[in-house]
């Protein structure tokens, strides 16, 4: 089961890189096709949904790594029970929101589909195709966040607690 | 329930979520959703979905992955090593010699790197380990360092600058091109401040090393040739209108590719540890991206934004005070948050009282990350200062204070824009009237 949920953690952080590649070669397409004079429809808008596409898959991954940013100020100054106790709130709290988020994220690929909502743009692409990715994303956040918060409180209160990486800016 | 009432409620509560240590992204949603919930009628979660996929899904931001992607393949090559050795020849003779090649070093990091946690790293692996080896004050280099890492905000590429573009619907071309000559401003204020204190403390610098001829200093800087090429057409097509910041992104991530390829540093595994090291770093934002737009839907439906800047006009501070107040404010928020965090969170009900006081979109851009820099660079929570706790193994209060010079000319710089709005608005009228 831990196993195959990192699995499917990592699979779809590979996957979310691989939307990364294709956000480059949608925004190459549309510089080269402006370029040399040939025009491929709707570049900038596919490269909007690699790009989202990607953020999204990364979620549940981003959050395995342990590099989804959060203030650990508080919980690095309390002692090991409390900072368990107030880690425990955070991921209850995380759970809550990220099944919200998951749970409309679902709705809106739905009401897409059934509306049959098309793009603006001029690659006039139906939008829950798209949008299927932030649905799966969030779903896979989701699974982690409550993955997450059995880990930790089968653990129990640890002495050190994982600083959060400086890697950001 | 009133204005106040509201505002306090809401403020309480995302200060709960922060500072308990909810994940940023997920405590912007969480006080978004209850605060529509509270006080609007609107259906709450559908809205919630339409506003993050239109903001994460749309063609502005996708400069930000680019840019990110490309300082995270720059930071695995041979870069570090060749910009010591290619800058150290030429700094010898000026006072304080090597401890420049701190900040050049940095300013020329900068241009491709959009962070000043990748710039403080990349540059202080190779001078922190060098200058301590041939004797130079630690406290010097270590400060110099610190203070030089922020110039990753501000000169262009800059991951901060794309999102206060997002955020506040300016052009984040322009904004990078305004970023240009207050960064070699804040660069110069840095290398002037080592200057005189070498000259008021000789002896505390190392003698210089073997002379060396001008053949020699041009050959040890060739291998830096690629990168200023790199930096001259990311920033050259951006400013002569070429190329959007979005296209600019991507050629810079195929040349660092190319510049990383001719180094022979590029192999399956580092191609692969920048590919999925740039996916978690742009997730990471990505969330707290999401966040703020909600909470900015959030707040324009209660209406806060445009009431605090009712309330801020009625109180007719004048634009100096105001943005005197906005510094220590932001200051004050930098002690617990990161930068992005803080643009994202406060520009959405900030902007329409900047408006109102009549302060130019793309100048106080400039404002928000010069001051978010001094904020990187003040204790406790401060990205620059973690980085050098990492790598110098000292106490984070040392490094501060040993920052603290630094600090103060950045308050400098701050001055000087206002007092010289032109030091930012120059350039990119510039290049408005091409």
């Amino acid at each position: 089961m831990r196993a195959a949920l990192d699995r499917i953690y990592d699979g779809a952080g590979w996957l979310a890189a691989v939307f990364m590649v294709g956000t480059l070669v949608f925004v190459s397409l549309g510089v080269l096709g402006r370029l040399l004079h040939f025009h491929v429809r709707g570049t900038d808008a596919y490269a909007g949904y690699c790009m989202a596409a990607s953020g999204f898959l990364a979620l549940a991954y981003t959050l395995r790594r342990n590099e989804h940013i959060r203030v650990t100020l508080l919980l690095n100054h309390v002692p090991p029970r409390l900072r368990h106790a107030l880690d425990l709130w955070c991921h209850g709290v995380a759970v809550a929101l990220a099944g919200i988020l998951a749970f409309y994220s679902a709705r809106l690929v739905w009401h897409s589909h059934a509306f049959n909502d098309i793009s603006t743009g001029n690659d006039a692409t139906p939008l829950w195709i798209p949008q299927l990715g932030m649905a799966l994303g969030t779903a896979l956040l989701f699974v982690a966040v409550i993955d997450a918060l059995v880990r930790l409180a089968r653990a129990g209160p640890q002495r050190d607690a994982g600083a959060a990486p400086a890697r950001v800016e | 329930m009133s204005d106040f009432a509201i505002t306090a409620l809401l403020v309480a509560a995302l200060f709960l979520l922060l500072g308990t240590g909810v994940w940023i992204g997920l405590a912007l949603v969480g006080v978004a959703f209850v605060g529509m919930e509270l006080f609007t009628t609107r259906p709450v979660g559908d809205a919630m979905a339409v506003t993050v996929w239109g903001s994460a899904s749309s063609w502005t931001l996708t400069a930000l992955p680019l840019f990110i992607w490309m300082g995270e393949i720059l930071f695995r090559t041979r870069l570090s090593e060749d910009m010591f050795r290619g800058l150290a020849p030429w700094m010898e003779r000026l006072p304080g010699r090597l401890l420049h090649t701190n900040i050049i070093g940095c300013a020329i990091f900068a241009a491709v790197s959009g962070s000043s946690a990748a710039t403080c790293a990349t540059i202080g692996k190779m001078t922190l380990p060098e200058l301590a080896a041939r004797g130079y004050p630690e406290g010097k280099v270590v400060g110099t360092l610190a203070g030089a890492g922020t110039l990753g905000l501000l000169i262009p590429p800059s991951i901060i600058m794309i999102v206060y573009g997002v955020t506040a619907e300016v052009s984040i071309a322009r904004l990078f091109i305004a970023g240009v000559v207050p960064g070699l401003l804040l660069g110069a204020l840095f290398m002037s401040y080592v200057i005189v204190w070498a000259l008021l403390n000789p002896g505390r610098i190392p003698r210089p090393e073997t002379r060396t001829t001008l053949a020699q200093k041009l050959s040890a800087s060739r291998n830096l040739i690629p990168v200023v090429l790199l930096i001259l057409a990311v920033l050259g097509s951006i400013y002569t209108g070429i190329a959007t910041a979005t296209e600019a992104a991507a050629f810079g991530v195929v040349g660092s590719l190319a510049v990383s390829a001719a180094q022979r540093s590029l192999t399956w595994d580092t191609f692969r540890d920048s590919l999925l090291g740039a996916t978690r770093l742009y997730c990471m934002i990505a969330l707290i991206l999401a966040g703020a737009s909600f909470l900015t839907l959030a707040m324009g439906y209660i209406g806060l934004p445009r009431h605090l800047a009712e309330w801020i006009g009625s109180l007719g501070l004048g634009q100096f005070w105001l943005l005197m107040a906005l510094m220590v404010f932001f200051i004050v928020l930098g002690c617990f948050l990161d930068g992005i965090s803080m643009v994202v969170l406060t520009m959405g009900v900030l902007l329409p009282t900047v408006q109102k006081a009549g302060i130019d979109l793309i100048w106080f851009g400039i404002f928000v990350v010069l001051v978010v820099e001094m904020a990187q660079i003040t204790p406790p929570v401060g990205f620059n200062l973690f980085v050098l706790q990492g790598m110098t193994k000292r106490q984070i209060t040392w490094i501060a204070r040993q920052t603290l010079p630094m600090f103060y000319l950045m308050t400098a710089a701050v001055l000087l824009i206002y007092l010289v709005p032109e030091l930012v608005t120059w350039l990119p009228r510039q290049m408005m009237s091409k």
